[in-house]
């Protein structure tokens, strides 16, 4: 979780959210407990993979009281993070929109509301105040608090603080709290959750513990970490209205091309004043005071400029082929896995990566169709898969033929996608679907037959080499007969005729050979 | 060798030459095998498009088409484990002074094989052969690889062609008077080589396809009367009578004519006896006889020919009664034997020609018919006086 000092701000108010709940994924009991877990669990992942942390993640569900909408559940969750310093906490976890400047990141937060929304649901519907624990790293002590958030002021309110000594040395952060949820429900979804998280982060150690007691645990498969993700200023090709409005507040006392300049990536003071050419702004005006009409025209000029470059994408932080496989094999223990990262690609001047993965045979489960798992921005999305635009890409009747590849369904295949990006462009407001961009859609569909194109020379290899063991038996049966007969003619030893032409046999084939005749044909000795 | 104490000398020379013969072919096998290669056998193709019409020759020869049968070819492999697995049966069989039939061969070499199917480990059966034609196919590849018929391998089959005439031949230890059989005649035995002609009085050779007017022409007399060796195929000819046959016509010198029925398969009856047979290409310069003459039934027979200026032995009301409609089959057959070569003369074409025309056929039996005198004492031998048969 990136916070930065100086010119907090609070754009809408905590109430306005707790209003419109379902957007952020919290409209009933069921939906809550999944998202709540979701939501903590991906903090701890952020707190841990961007600095540079190998992940260890505990989290737990447990039931403390049946109510009628559901039950009330305490949810915890431990990682070994950096642990944000003790002046941050009550901001970072009960003051909604809390923001200080116009970057861009990629990170797994939706809207930047991460565990807050999980703890101002749990506020609403238990009265329950959230407890949170920090251990710096570094820190000689350890920080506790118990927090509320003053909806109607959107502010913070400490019920508790507390203070002990560090003596383990441990850094990282417990966030525990008390909301209505409803695991029969959910559970299905959460457990999906874990395990789909579990597989792009080979990285991290992750335990479940469920209401009924039951314990999960995947264990670190690779001690590779994906790089990190990092801020960036955004590309002019994608700049919007609000944006800029945004970009333009921030600075508004400085001139128009010097904010230009400071705001946007691929943006000099040459380039600057040629885009306020052109879209008719006075470079020197002082950016506060521009024209709602100059505002458009700049957009305008800026999101079509022809002569910048493109947008840099070493700021996403994509998993890479490695983890990609390793994380499959751990959770499938395939037969087979590939994975591909495909080079950055820009849509509307967005920068981003597309991976895919595939895992084939040994414990992958049969499936009648092709199996998706897919990803944005690392976090697995589970629902609406039919508007996304992976689907599209493998769609049955217009989309990749799994038949050219060599996969007859039902086969034991299991595919992955990651599409990472500082801006994903989501269908609708569920968030777990991607929109078919064109330039997404056709970077997935070349990922996808990248991995594929492995996965056939793979399947290729075994029909031939199955074959060539179902065609060494075809001689190979036929041996003793052969020797029998030639000992007959000219009176050699059978078995020694018999030797001679398994050793003949053998030294024609490649990825096979018969150890002993026996074990394919029996010699009928009285014959 | 432990052979019989009744084989004649003549069966145990052919059993001494097969075996030496079989042994040797067989040698580079048993090398390329214990010295490591890959057992190969490379024998002639005996396929359609191999079979190659020898104009010169008037024979129907087997190309220079080989096939390589590998035995580390999966697609080969069984064909290869039969043929060593056939050669080693009739090996033993020669060696223990037998007399098999091919059906004997196709059940001495008949067993099943029990394997295990990789990866999965089932288990397998299979026979060494299933039904004789696969046999039959392999001893046919072993004829053409040795150069040895199976006559000389002293594998027999069933008696099939009969001769009557003046003619004493020695057959085993025994001297056969042919002019002394009686009602009956001479089973042509399966090893017409081991046949020694010792004394003949004769003028020709008569084949006739149908038994039973093989035995109408022998009760009246009709080989004594005109100096004829008579011999019956009864149908298709087998291989004895074809190569006793050849052996009349090549060593004794006499013509040899030939009547059959008149349709497409009394023809190509003739041309097996002339030219050979395409399933049997491999045996045709040692079986087929090329001077063989078709003397009748032709078509021109029936209807005449303007042509050929020639007048026909049936009355209009004659036809009426004996002549039969031609099936399709006959049709479509006719129509086959247009584009062999060996049938591409103009007088071939002619009375194919005719066939097709007309689409009716006529039995040898339908001659018969108007009276055996016609047969024996006009049909006969007026055709053969003026030579009106074709080559």
């Amino acid at each position: 979780m990136a916070v930065v000092e100086g010119g907090f701000r609070s754009i809408s108010p905590a109430e306005f959210f707790y209003k419109n709940k379902e957007i952020a994924g919290f409209s009933n009991p069921a939906r809550a407990l999944y998202q709540t877990v979701r939501e903590l669990v991906e903090n701890s992942l952020d707190a841990t993979e961007n600095y540079g942390i190998l992940p260890r993640i505990k989290a737990s569900i447990r039931e403390l009281e049946v109510v009628p909408e559901g039950a009330y559940y305490e949810v915890t969750v431990e990682d070994n993070g950096v642990g944000i310093p003790p002046k941050y906490v009550p901001r970072a976890f009960a003051q909604l929109l809390f923001s200080s400047k116009y970057v861009l990141k990629q990170s797994r937060g939706m809207f930047g509301l991460g565990a807050k929304m999980a703890l101002l649901y749990a506020q609403i519907t238990t009265g329950q105040p959230a407890e949170v624990i920090v251990a710096p790293r570094g820190s000689k002590h350890v920080y506790g608090f118990r927090l509320k958030i003053d909806i109607g002021e959107n502010k913070p309110v400490i019920l508790s603080f507390s203070t002990t000594s560090n003596i383990s040395g441990a850094h990282g952060t417990i966030v525990r709290l008390v909301t209505l949820g409803d695991w029969i429900r959910s559970k299905q979804r959460i457990y999906e959750y874990v395990k789909r998280t579990a597989i792009v982060a080979p990285y991290a150690e992750i335990l479940f513990r469920d209401p009924e007691g039951n314990c999960i645990l995947f264990e670190r498969s690779i001690d590779k970490l994906p790089p990190p993700a990092r801020e960036t200023l955004p590309h002019p090709h994608g700049v919007d209205i609000e944006t800029m409005k945004g970009v333009l507040k921030s600075l508004a006392d400085k001139p128009i091309a010097e904010v230009l300049v400071k705001s946007f990536q691929s943006v000099g003071p040459v380039t600057a004043q040629r885009i306020l050419e052109e879209a008719r702004v006075d470079p020197e005006k002082i950016s506060g005071e521009l024209s709602e009409q100059e505002v458009e025209s700049l957009v305008r000029v800026m999101r079509s400029y022809r002569d910048v470059k493109p947008p840099r994408a070493d700021h996403l932080s994509y998993l890479g082929e490695e983890i990609i496989v390793s994380g499959l094999k751990k959770v499938f223990d395939p037969e087979f896995v590939s994975a591909v990262t495909r080079r950055p690609s820009v849509y509307e001047g967005h920068a981003f990566i597309v991976e895919a993965g595939v895992a084939y045979g040994g414990r992958v489960p049969v499936v009648e169709k092709p199996l998706v798992l897919r990803y944005a921005n690392k976090i697995p999305l589970l629902y609406d898969e039919g508007s996304d635009v992976v689907f599209k890409v493998i769609n049955e009747k217009k989309g990749i033929d799994f038949k050219v590849y060599g996969i007859e369904f039902p086969a034991p295949l299991v595919i992955l996608t990651h599409i990472c990006s500082t801006k994903i462009p989501y269908r609708g407001v569920g968030k777990e679907a991607v929109a078919d961009v064109p330039e997404i859609e056709e970077e997935v569909e070349a990922a996808l037959r990248e991995v594929l194109r492995e996965l056939r020379s793979y399947i290729l290899k075994k029909r031939r080499e199955l074959e060539e063991v179902e065609k060494a038996v075809e001689i190979a049966k036929y041996i003793p007969e052969v020797a029998r007969s030639l000992s007959k003619i000219y009176g050699v030893n059978p078995r020694e005729a018999s030797a001679k032409l398994l050793e003949a046999l053998n030294s024609k084939l490649r990825s096979f050979k018969i150890a002993d005749l026996d074990s394919v044909v029996n010699w009928d000795e009285h014959r | 060798m432990s052979t019989g104490s009744y084989s004649t000398r003549a069966d145990l020379r052919a059993r001494e030459r097969a075996l030496k013969v079989l042994y040797e072919r067989f040698c580079d096998i048993l090398k390329d095998v214990m010295e490591g290669r890959e057992p190969k056998l490379m024998i002639k193709r005996r396929t359609l498009s191999n079979t190659i019409y020898d104009p010169e020759r008037k024979l129907l020869l087997l190309g220079d088409a080989t096939l390589e049968r590998s035995f580390l070819d999966s697609r080969e492999s069984r064909k290869f484990m039969q043929t060593m697995l056939m050669a080693s049966i009739v090996h033993e069989a020669l060696s223990q002074g037998e007399y098999p039939t091919i059906r004997d061969l196709f059940y001495r070499g008949k067993h099943t094989i029990r394997y295990r199917r990789l990866p999965s480990k089932a288990v397998g059966e299979e026979n060494t052969w299933d039904e004789q034609a696969e046999s039959d196919s392999v001893l046919r590849d072993i004829e053409v690889f040795t150069n040895v018929l199976r006559e000389d391998m002293l594998i027999l089959s069933k008696e099939k062609g009969k001769v009557v005439g003046d003619l004493r031949i020695r057959s085993g230890d025994d001297l056969i008077d042919l002019s002394k059989m009686g009602h009956g005649a001479y089973a042509i035995e399966p090893t017409p080589d081991l046949i020694e002609f010792v004394e003949v009085d004769a003028d020709l050779v008569l084949i006739v396809e149908k038994d039973a007017v093989f035995q109408q022409l022998h009760r009246i007399g009709f080989w004594r009367r005109y100096r004829a060796i008579l011999v019956t195929s009864a149908g298709q000819p087998d291989r004895a009578t074809r190569r006793f046959v050849r052996r009349l016509n090549e060593e004794l010198g006499l013509p040899v004519y030939v009547i059959s029925d008149s349709d497409p398969y009394g023809y190509y009856i003739y041309s097996v006896f002339k030219t050979g047979s395409i399933t049997l290409s491999y045996e045709s310069e040692r079986l087929a006889t090329p001077n063989a003459r078709f003397l009748g039934v032709m078509m021109t027979d029936i209807f005449g020919s303007r042509k050929l200026g020639k007048k026909p032995y049936l009355s209009e009301e004659e036809r009426r009664s004996f002549i039969i409609r031609a099936k399709e089959r006959d049709v479509k057959r006719a129509k086959e034997l247009k584009e062999y070569p060996w049938f591409r003369s103009e007088r071939w074409q002619l009375e194919l020609d005719e066939f097709l025309a007309r689409r009716v056929k006529l039995e040898i039996e339908a001659l018969v018919g108007k009276g055996l005198k016609f047969l024996a004492d006009r049909y006969i031998p007026e055709k053969i006086e003026v030579g009106d048969w074709i080559d």
